[in-house]
């Protein structure tokens, strides 16, 4: 496609360890490029307004997720045929099989689990008064919870944080954390391949279910290698992140603490305004199925783009004052953190009950989080906190 | 104006029912019911419809007409 509009371009390397140390100033100046801006660096293009975002979202017949999620091409053949990069009717079916597991309604029955289970973990922790809010609470939390809950067995549970973790970082451009990621989700690969060959797999757990879809011959043996790792992979960094998120920004934001506190029934909205300001995941990508236009730039079939979660969640264009971190903030809910549309997170209630579970009993107790010192831990597309250290001050 | 349901989609996430509980409930199956999804929408409830419909995380809900 030939075209005279000059597209604007953006020359800095957005996966360098400082550009995703500081991310916000990038993303604030490749929005004002732009709805479309070539990153030379990455060879695809970043969309990164609200509009734009949730456009190229709601439109997978033109920006498809097959071969389209990662920005280099191992990756996207390692995981081609998973849900998460699959389009149209195949990924709708790939999706069915697991997505009714995750429903509001079919979680009912783990609320009072993860309840209790976050309700112990924040008693024992406000016992001990200082902790690692990763460590011992955002990761402790998804890990008493999520492998259970999909059935994965005893053994190999060790590898689980380091696997999903390649896996996000494995979706980059070619840099040394992709390089160092895949062999690391080749292992996850072929554990989730030998859990379907022995069907090693707890009873009842969402993994068993997906092997009675397979005997059921609603999908195929490796299409159930890919759906075994396609829920497990994602549901662990992100609600870490989330938690870890939450603790620092009500650390930083005292006020926003004492809000939750007078007004416990905010903490939904907490969560949506938490994964807003933090978006857990950075961006996705997209394969570009036919010539077409991004907000009036011209995109050419077999482009590469960037779908920037996180830099649509902070767009002065959508949102009042985006630097305000705000617990009451009444649009909230439409960030775009867990993405939009036919992709959209098929484990978000699950991923908001564990993350409200964790606030509201914190709520109950803590007055104030005295934080020390944060460390990032640093993913081509996770932003999280690899520490925080913080001491709970209570009422009593 | 109505409110068009893509009941596929829908996986009852209920960020509609947050929302909006006066235009749309999810019932004990966790199925989105709305009684604008068969009439129109009066205008006092445009606003709250709209509400809901763009809180849709996986855009199972439009308006039309």
């Amino acid at each position: 496609m030939t075209t005279t509009t000059p597209v604007p371009t953006y020359d800095e390397d957005i996966y360098a360890d400082e550009a995703l140390l500081e991310p916000y100033e990038h993303y604030r100046r490749l929005r004002n490029l732009g709805p479309a801006v070539w990153l030379e660096k990455h060879g695809a293009y970043a969309v990164t307004r609200y509009a734009d975002v949730r456009a190229v979202l709601a439109d997978g017949d033109t920006f498809r997720s097959a071969n389209g999620i990662a920005l280099n091409e191992p990756a996207n053949s390692a995981i081609l045929g998973c849900t998460l990069a699959s389009d149209g009717e195949l990924h709708a079916h790939l999706r069915q099989v697991v997505a009714h597991r995750l429903t509001p309604r079919s979680l009912r029955p783990m609320k009072e689990q993860v309840t209790e289970a976050a309700d112990a973990l924040v008693a024992q922790l406000v016992q001990r008064g200082s902790f690692d809010a990763v460590a011992d609470l955002a990761r402790a939390l998804p890990l008493s919870i999520v492998p259970d809950f999909i059935g994965w067995p005893q053994e190999g549970r060790e590898h689980l944080l380091r696997w999903a973790g390649a896996n996000f970082d494995s979706f980059g451009p070619v840099n040394e954390r992709v390089e160092k990621a895949l062999p690391q989700c080749g292992e996850m690969a072929a554990f989730g391949a030998e859990i379907v060959r022995t069907g090693n797999v707890l009873p009842g757990s969402l993994g068993a279910s997906v092997l009675e879809a397979r005997d059921r011959g609603e999908v195929t043996t490796e299409q159930t290698m890919m759906l075994m790792l396609d829920y497990l992979a994602p549901s662990l960094d992100t609600t870490i992140s989330a938690v870890g998120s939450a603790i620092w920004l009500f650390g930083e934001h005292p006020d926003q603490w004492d809000r939750i506190r007078e007004d416990p029934k905010l903490i939904p909205n907490a969560v949506n305004e938490v994964v807003r300001y933090e978006s857990p995941i950075s961006s996705f990508g997209r394969l570009v199925e036919r010539d077409t236009e991004i907000d009036g730039v011209p995109v050419a079939a077999g482009s590469r783009v960037v779908v920037s979660y996180a830099s649509a969640n902070r767009d002065e264009r959508k949102w009042a004052d985006p630097e305000v971190f705000d617990v009451t903030r009444k649009d909230a809910v439409h960030q775009l953190g867990f993405g939009y549309g036919e992709h959209g997170c098929a484990g978000q209630a699950l991923a908001r009950m564990e993350t409200e579970s964790i606030l509201t009993a914190l709520a109950r107790s803590v007055t104030r989080f005295e934080l020390g010192t944060p460390e990032r831990a640093l993913n081509n597309l996770i932003r999280a906190l690899g520490s925080l250290p913080v001491t709970v001050h209570t009422a009593g | 104006m109505r409110i068009a349901v893509d009941r596929r989609r829908c996986e009852g996430h209920g960020l509609c029912e947050g929302q909006a509980p006066e235009v749309f409930t999810l019932d004990d199956e966790g199925e989105v019911q709305s009684p604008f999804f068969e009439a129109d929408l009066p205008g006092e409830l445009t606003g709250p419809a709209d509400r809901g419909v763009s809180a849709c995380p996986v855009a199972a809900l439009s308006l039309v007409g």
